[in-house]
């Protein structure tokens, strides 16, 4: 049921009152969904840019030195960016979390019947010869791994915040070292035992991601040409790439590979 | 050499006292291209007179036999013993009153839904009996067929987690029904009326994306198209009203 035709939407006849209470709670549905959904996107492209730049320590001290100079000095954008993601952070956290039951026992319910019931694609066969084996529904744990890493991220993600925020705008009295970052400062950071946290903040912060991006996809675009297999492809795509790019990041800036591809 | 099927069924009869909730065990000859109705209807014949359990055309069309096999919630009798394990567990639908045993009522749902959503052609034009029909485009009709297709057995409501915790959300099959008649040029609703009714937390922004209901539709209705187009329409359609009030 691709491309359907918007032509056949019936054109508006107002018989409701547009200061009535249903149009008003109906817009603020809208606009909260519209909120999470573009903090959410807004985010998720940030993460994509914010890792890329982040493994230029793949390549040595003096790559990292160099994208965190242009990014700081060149083009003072890191600044910028950093006040508006720690903004979009803590609005997205807020109104995307709006959809989490708000009571354990709704909550348990939700992931009692995400492991129980049975993973059931389309061309969903059980083995005959085994015996039953319920497997959770992907998609319906997917969401509750959602929930579970954003937590893990608001926790990390704002100690992370409060840390970027210090070094951007200070020189963490190394000597010589101009304000803001370098790679010298980045590794004796992670080798000193960061590389714990920001190992769990990056594998959270990838898989609430690309799970984020794949049901943004589907809940938007699924009568699109781009239909639900391209959004699941595409959000495997996602998460192994950033997973292994964010792993070799951290083994060289913890200086395990120091300059792995130098 | 033919299996012998163990059943595990859900057993409880709500009207009948000191009824516990239960699991009765059964066991069954397994005979070429049973299927799981016929073979409820073996165990009722020769072990248990009064297992309950709903069935009406054993042609997947009716809706009734939708139970949760082995974890996943699907029609019995488009449901072969071939394809499942030596063991089959059978549970009744979550979500939906139990009468008792398998058998849920999923009627009094679906009716309170319909009416909720007034499902139905809204129009003011007044019936002419000897007028020619209007005619649809093909593509159109389609569409429209497709969402009919739905035959309200409750799979897509049992599967879905936002539904077992908002018991208000409409659901696939609600959306799906809201979609049938955005799609249908003779129902005059207006973007206005359309938006009050879906645009909201029980409603298209209530889904939050599990896909569950997409993956165990035994009817394979395109649910996931339905509610994008909605959704879209609902981001769409508040500019119309917006505008629409600014002119007022």
């Amino acid at each position: 049921m691709t491309g359907i035709d918007t032509e056949l939407y019936p054109k508006a006849e107002t018989r409701h009152s547009q200061t009535s209470s249903a149009f008003k709670k109906a817009k603020k549905a809208l606009r909260d969904e519209r909120i999470s959904g573009l903090t959410g996107a807004f985010l998720a492209m940030f993460i994509w840019g914010h890792l890329l730049a982040e493994s230029s320590i793949i390549f040595g001290k003096e790559t990292y030195n160099m994208v965190a100079n242009f990014m700081e000095h060149t083009i003072p954008m890191a600044q910028p960016v950093l006040f508006i993601v720690t903004i979009a952070f803590f609005v997205h956290f807020i109104w995307a979390s709006r959809k989490i039951p708000g009571k354990l026992r709704d909550r348990k319910r939700m992931l009692e019947l995400g492991e129980k019931l049975q993973q059931s694609s389309k061309g969903w066969q059980q083995d005959p010869k085994s015996d039953i084996k319920l497997r959770s529904h992907f998609e319906t744990s997917l969401w509750i791994t959602q929930v579970r890493t954003g937590m893990i991220v608001l926790a990390a993600g704002s100690f992370h915040l409060v840390l970027v925020t210090w070094n951007l705008f200070s020189d963490m009295g190394y000597v010589g070292q101009a304000i803001g970052y370098t790679a010298d400062l980045t590794v004796s950071r992670m080798s000193s035992g960061l590389w714990i946290l920001y190992s769990v903040l990056m594998v959270s912060v990838v898989a609430h991601m690309a799970i984020g991006v794949y049901r943004l996809l589907v809940k938007w675009f699924a009568d699109t040409w781009f239909v639900r297999n391209y959004a699941k492809a595409f959000f495997y795509l996602l998460f192994t790439f950033y997973i292994v790019l964010g792993t070799i990041t951290i083994l060289s800036a913890s200086g395990v590979w120091e300059g792995l591809l130098t | 050499m033919a299996r012998t099927l163990t059943f595990k069924i859900f057993r409880y009869n709500p009207t009948k006292e000191n009824d516990e909730p239960h699991i009765d065990t059964f066991e069954l000859e397994e005979t070429p291209r049973l299927n799981l109705f016929t073979a409820l209807h073996r165990i009722r014949e020769k072990q248990a007179p009064d297992l309950m359990y709903d069935f009406v055309c054993r042609a997947g069309i009716c809706g009734s036999c939708a139970m949760m096999i082995n974890g996943r919630p699907t029609l019995a009798c488009r449901t072969l013993t071939a394809d499942l394990a030596d063991t089959i567990e059978l549970y009744p639908l979550p979500f939906f009153k139990l009468l008792g045993d398998l058998s849920v009522d999923t009627g009094v749902w679906f009716h309170d839904m319909a009416k909720r959503l007034e499902s139905w052609i809204h129009t003011t034009k007044e019936f002419d009996p000897t007028a020619e029909e209007e005619r649809m485009d093909n593509a159109t009709a389609n569409k429209i067929y497709e969402s009919e297709r739905c035959i309200e057995c409750g799979c897509c409501v049992a599967a879905c987690a936002t539904a077992q915790v908002y018991p208000d959300f409409l659901g696939a099959a609600g959306l799906n029904r809201v979609g049938r008649f955005m799609f249908d040029p003779r129902d005059t609703r207006g973007e206005q009326e359309w938006f009050e009714l879906v645009s909201t937390d029980i409603g298209v922004f209530g889904c939050i994306g599990m896909m569950a209901c997409d993956d165990v539709c035994p009817k394979d209705l395109p649910l996931l198209e339905v509610f994008s187009y909605i959704r879209r329409k609902m981001n769409s359609g508040v500019k119309v009203a917006v505008t629409e009030m600014d002119l007022t």
